[in-house]
């Protein structure tokens, strides 16, 4: 859609794409969710994604919840489950536009094995992980993407396991497009989930979310605001370049657009045109 | 002219030119005979920030910089910034040439709603003209507009400052093509004479010109910021990310707004709250009571 950012910012409104019955929802204060929420609902709403074609598939978890929200085609699937059910819904209904909500834990973990294979397989789908580095729903464990030395209810002493990025395990298993950006930058988020959507392929975006009650508190990183904002001033954003500029962005956490190949989608060569012998 | 020092004070907003117009100037002065000092200052020429150049030619030159109240040729290639310098001017026999373009700086923008005036310089041309012992007002950028290239404002002016001194033209334009791109010297050398030309029957402008249409056809827009209470989970963050510290949380733990006033509709507590609590709403407010809005400011 070609409209100016203003004009789409003043007619977007969230809530007529919301199940408002169940309002206010299960969140957290402050959890970083429903700023992703929001962000994935305007991209739709500027790529013009109607309600009926799109199939929201999510997991068990903090994540899994928004699916709920949104007043549209949700699936809420097993826990780890959502890019596999994905998988066969976007094969047997090519016309659906299919997203994947999921979380660390329930996309790395849990869901890892589904996960490589789905960036293998390429098939056209987007996956959002919302990243949050811990288990918020089922009381605080540590996940894969639980920094080093941070404090859960399962690792008392700290954390000693190394970290998993996400998005470089999405472009080594093969995923055509792999982003990665934090939920303070809505309007960038969403400009990120649009390409993500226009993908044709596997495309796989790495929200960094934050978790104040559980993961923030136990770890004493402040309130939201707080937290959301360490968050962003870790990030590297591509317009800074690829130098690591040391007073200013010592961290060399890209955000933005990280893989875009033109792998062929899963469709185009193996699906259209193979006749059983 | 001759035993005494001369005093040229160049003046203007960044890109405009200032720094060529002083360098013609010197290097004119230069190749007739005189000892020249320049200095300037441009550091903030990128940011679109003051720039200001000091031209002093004569037989000895020993300080590069005029004293407060010495020049003889104030020469502003943006109309507040000619404000800004006049104490710099002779008063009893100080020239002022000015252009009336306007060039508004962010911080002129007090009042960030849409649509509102901005600060800037009140005082008319007349009304300056007035005060200074020799001066000349014009819309330069418009004229250089209509010959093809608003960029040769600074040329229209340097034509004008010109008829001053007792150089000959031709040596003026040999200079000038040395320090303009190749591809607009002819325009230049117009810009130059049309200058010149315009001075013979000067007149003085009504308005200081401000051309910007962007929001000519908008009407006042009023921000109005719908908040749902029982949405609201007191997490604090539009209170703390918003820019105008205009939200606050209550006894209840729950956001609201004292100061709906300074409001500029930023959306940032709208995007990033997480409950979906906040909807801001632009309400266009009747044109009687925009024009006293305007009015006011």
């Amino acid at each position: 859609m070609n409209i100016e950012p203003h004009v789409s910012a003043e007619q977007f409104d969230v809530r007529e794409y919301m199940r408002l019955d169940l309002f206010p929802h299960f969140l957290c204060p402050g959890c970083g969710h429903g700023m992703a929420l929001r962000a994935m609902m305007w991209a739709l709403y500027e790529n013009e994604i109607s309600m009926d074609k799109l199939a929201v598939v999510s997991g068990i978890g903090c994540s899994g919840r928004l699916g709920a929200y949104i007043d549209s085609n949700t699936f809420h699937t097993t826990h780890g489950r959502p890019l596999a059910f994905a998988t066969g819904l976007a094969l047997a209904r090519p016309d659906l536009h299919v997203v994947v909500i999921t979380g660390d834990g329930d996309c790395l973990a849990i869901g890892g094995n589904h996960l490589i294979h789905a960036c293998r397989r390429n098939l056209n789908m987007t996956c959002l992980m919302l990243n949050n580095e811990v288990y918020g729903m089922t009381g605080g464990q540590v996940s894969p993407t639980t920094s080093t030395d941070r404090y859960t209810t399962t690792t008392p002493y700290g954390n000693y396991e190394p970290v998993f990025d996400s998005c470089k395990l999405a472009e080594a298993a093969g995923a055509g497009f792999v982003g990665r950006e934090v939920t303070m930058q809505v309007p960038t988020l969403k400009d990120l989930i649009r390409q993500a959507f226009d993908y044709n392929g596997f495309s796989f975006v790495e929200i960094i979310s934050d978790c104040t009650e559980i993961f923030g508190r136990k770890n004493q990183l402040g309130e939201s605001a707080e937290m959301i904002l360490s968050q962003k001033a870790a990030t590297r954003p591509d317009s800074y370049g690829t130098k690591v500029d040391e007073p200013f962005r010592p961290n060399p956490l890209k955000t933005g657009v990280l893989v875009r190949s033109e792998r062929p989608e899963y469709r185009a060569v193996n699906y259209q045109g193979k006749k059983s012998k | 002219m001759a035993d005494r020092v001369t005093n040229v004070l160049i003046v203007g907003v960044g890109g405009q030119g200032v720094i060529m117009v002083s360098k013609v100037l010197a290097l004119l002065c230069q190749r007739q005979g005189f000892e020249v000092k320049q200095s300037e200052v441009h550091g903030m020429a990128k940011r679109g920030g003051a720039v200001f150049s000091h031209v002093r030619f004569g037989k000895k030159v020993h300080s590069p910089t005029i004293p407060t109240g010495e020049a003889d040729i104030l020469l502003a290639l943006e109309w507040a910034e000619g404000m800004r310098w006049l104490e710099n001017l002779n008063p009893e026999s100080g020239v002022f040439i000015s252009d009336t373009q306007k060039i508004m700086p962010p911080f002129a923008c007090r009042n960030r709603s849409r649509n509102q005036v901005p600060i800037y310089s009140r005082e008319t041309p007349a009304e300056i003209l007035d005060k200074v012992a020799s001066g000349y007002a014009l819309d330069a950028a418009g004229l250089a507009t209509d010959l093809g290239n608003e960029r040769a404002a600074n040329t229209i002016l340097l034509g004008i400052m010109s008829t001053a001194f007792d150089f000959e033209p031709q040596d003026w334009l040999d200079i000038i093509e040395k320090f303009v791109p190749k591809n607009s010297v002819e325009i230049n050398r117009q810009a130059f004479l049309e200058g010149r030309e315009w001075v013979k029957n000067a007149s003085i402008p009504e308005v200081v010109t401000y051309d910007d249409k962007r929001f000519e056809n908008e009407s006042v827009m009023r921000n109005e910021l719908e908040i749902i209470p029982h949405w609201c989970k007191g997490c604090d963050i539009c209170v703390r990310m918003c820019p105008e510290q205009c939200l606050e949380l209550n006894d209840a733990q729950v956001v609201e707004i004292p100061r709906a006033d300074d409001c500029t509709g930023c959306r940032i507590c709208e995007w990033l709250c997480p409950d979906f609590a906040i909807k801001l709403h632009k309400v266009a407010v009747p044109s009687e009571i925009s024009k006293e809005l305007v009015l006011e400011t």
